[in-house]
């Protein structure tokens, strides 16, 4: 039995948590492999500034700090930036996917050269930091944006409008920017993969479900993220990291 | 009930492709994916030159030709070399895995820079060719071999005790020159996976049981090659490719 958290960025109720669930009925995952999401406690409104990044950083982190305890055999992140994953990787020995890196290189197996859509151009730099960090940013000849401003708890409902926004911008990062495969620039843009893959006749990567995948044959395969690349603290703090994000949902209030 | 045809990029026999389908016995695979190894009909002796890699190109191409029309959904090729993947792409529209580029990427997610273990000195300007080909040379820590000539018949059945531990010392000297992961350089060595897996510190890649996981997950998610980046021909000669293949193999006695 292979058993893998999601880590969800946000503080999200029942209808919304279901939403991000729903990512599970892309492709049914191998038998045994149970899947579990796991709302952060508080975090910061969006991601779109520095001070958000250190917010989401932390409250991912301390949202997986005890997977291994729990008896998970991986967590993934439910983001594409894959906030909290390098920290999360220096502290646990089971695998640690982020959705985004996981993509950009399942994308660079699938054609030469791969494109980003997009909602709103405030999110080009995490696909920045993290193209550096894995070092695929010569594979990627563009990002493009509809410029739409996402909704991180209800996803694309009441945005029907968006979906042929989207396809005429992976139209054009295919036709004008030479991309071979496109990723989504979110995991919240899974209800719309399903619209884009009909429509267009190159790949289209889904971060989300394709990081189950990912977790799953990681496990199989009994590898994790290297030691090396993220070493242990010398001295961990976790009962800190937890107090602070408690401190943070007091200072958030009542829901 | 899904099928994987593997394409294995020697002529051999029964006993010898045996000892490339225990791969899949490493490793647990989906109940509903069945793999079938198939060797090419002919080939280069060795891997060692552009001239053996040419001919091993037409051969995997020629062998996985019919893949789509057999029924099969989806091709792997059984060596980190990649030969025939982009040909077989480009004429396939079921997902064709190359284990060499999948595993070198792949490793990028699991670490900042990967060390690839070679097999002997002459195995080396293969790696050099792949490196500039992806850009990926500022993430390799270096590439290191264990300076023993390969036996793509037996692999390493009965030399275990004298082999491991020089490819234990060559995947020491990648971490010690900055490798977080080990790729290994072929998948005709992963009768050593366990054993370099417990002896070292910093995960080890075994190509060929990653490209059976990696292309699960792409036939549950439907993705495959991106046309874009593998045209199809405008005169398909398939017939002349299997006529060639054909007259290769009695030039070499099969």
């Amino acid at each position: 039995m292979a058993r893998i958290l999601v880590l969800v960025p946000f503080p999200l109720d029942p209808d919304q948590l279901s939403l991000r669930e729903k990512q599970l009925d892309a492709a049914p995952l191998p038998d045994g492999v149970e899947v579990d999401f796991k709302p952060v406690k508080a975090a910061p409104g969006n991601y779109v500034s520095h001070h958000d990044y250190v917010l989401a950083d932390m409250s991912l982190f301390e949202a997986g700090l005890k997977a291994q305890d729990d008896g998970y055999g991986a967590v993934c992140i439910d983001t594409v930036s894959d906030s909290g994953v390098n920290a999360l990787r220096s502290v646990l020995d089971i695998p640690v996917v982020g959705p985004g890196r996981t993509q950009y290189a399942v994308a660079s197996m699938l054609g030469r050269t791969f494109g980003i859509v997009t909602m709103w151009k405030q999110w080009f730099p995490l696909y920045e930091k993290v193209l550096s960090e894995i070092g695929l940013a010569n594979r990627c000849t563009g990002i493009r944006s509809i410029d739409v401003i996402p909704n991180n708890r209800t996803l694309m409902a009441g945005k029907d409008h968006a979906l042929p926004l989207l396809l005429e911008a992976a139209r054009a990062l295919v036709a004008e920017d030479g991309a071979d495969v496109i990723c989504l620039g979110s995991t919240t843009m899974h209800e719309a993969h399903t619209f884009l893959q009909e429509n267009l006749n190159v790949p289209v990567v889904n971060p989300g479900p394709l990081s189950y995948f990912i977790a799953e044959a990681l496990i199989a395969l009994k590898l994790s993220q290297s030691r090396s690349a993220y070493p242990k603290p010398l001295v961990p703090k976790f009962q800190m990291v937890h107090e602070m994000l408690d401190g943070a949902v007091i200072s958030e209030g009542p829901a | 009930m899904r099928k994987v045809l593997v394409l294995v990029p020697f002529a051999l026999d029964e006993s010898q492709v045996a000892y490339r389908e225990a791969q899949t016995r490493t490793v647990s695979l989906r109940s509903d994916v069945t793999f079938h190894f198939k060797p090419v009909k002919a080939g280069p002796t060795s891997v060692a030159s552009p001239h053996d890699w040419l001919l091993l190109d037409i051969a995997l191409f020629e062998a996985g030709l019919d893949a789509e029309a057999d029924g099969f959904d989806a091709v792997v090729i059984d060596t980190v070399s990649d030969s025939g993947a982009d040909a077989l792409r480009s004429m396939l529209d079921i997902p064709v895995l190359a284990p060499g580029r999948a595993s070198l990427i792949f490793s990028l997610t699991l670490g900042r820079r990967f060390g690839i273990m070679a097999q002997w000195q002459p195995a080396m300007v293969r790696y050099e060719k792949v490196l500039d080909e992806w850009g990926l040379r500022s993430r390799c820590a270096g590439v290191e071999h264990f300076d023993t000539p390969p036996d793509f018949a037996n692999l390493i059945t009965g030399k275990e005790d004298a082999v491991f531990p020089k490819m234990e010392n060559a995947c020491r000297r990648l971490i010690e020159r900055g490798a977080d992961v080990i790729c290994l350089g072929s998948t005709t060595m992963h009768q050593a996976h366990g054993y370099l897996s417990s002896a070292l510190e910093v995960p080890v890649v075994n190509p060929g049981p990653l490209s059976y996981k990696l292309i699960e997950a792409m036939l549950s998610l439907e993705l495959r090659h991106s046309r874009n980046a593998y045209p199809k021909p405008l005169v398909p000669k398939s017939e002349m490719v299997h006529a060639m293949l054909d007259a290769a193999a009695r030039a070499s006695g099969v």
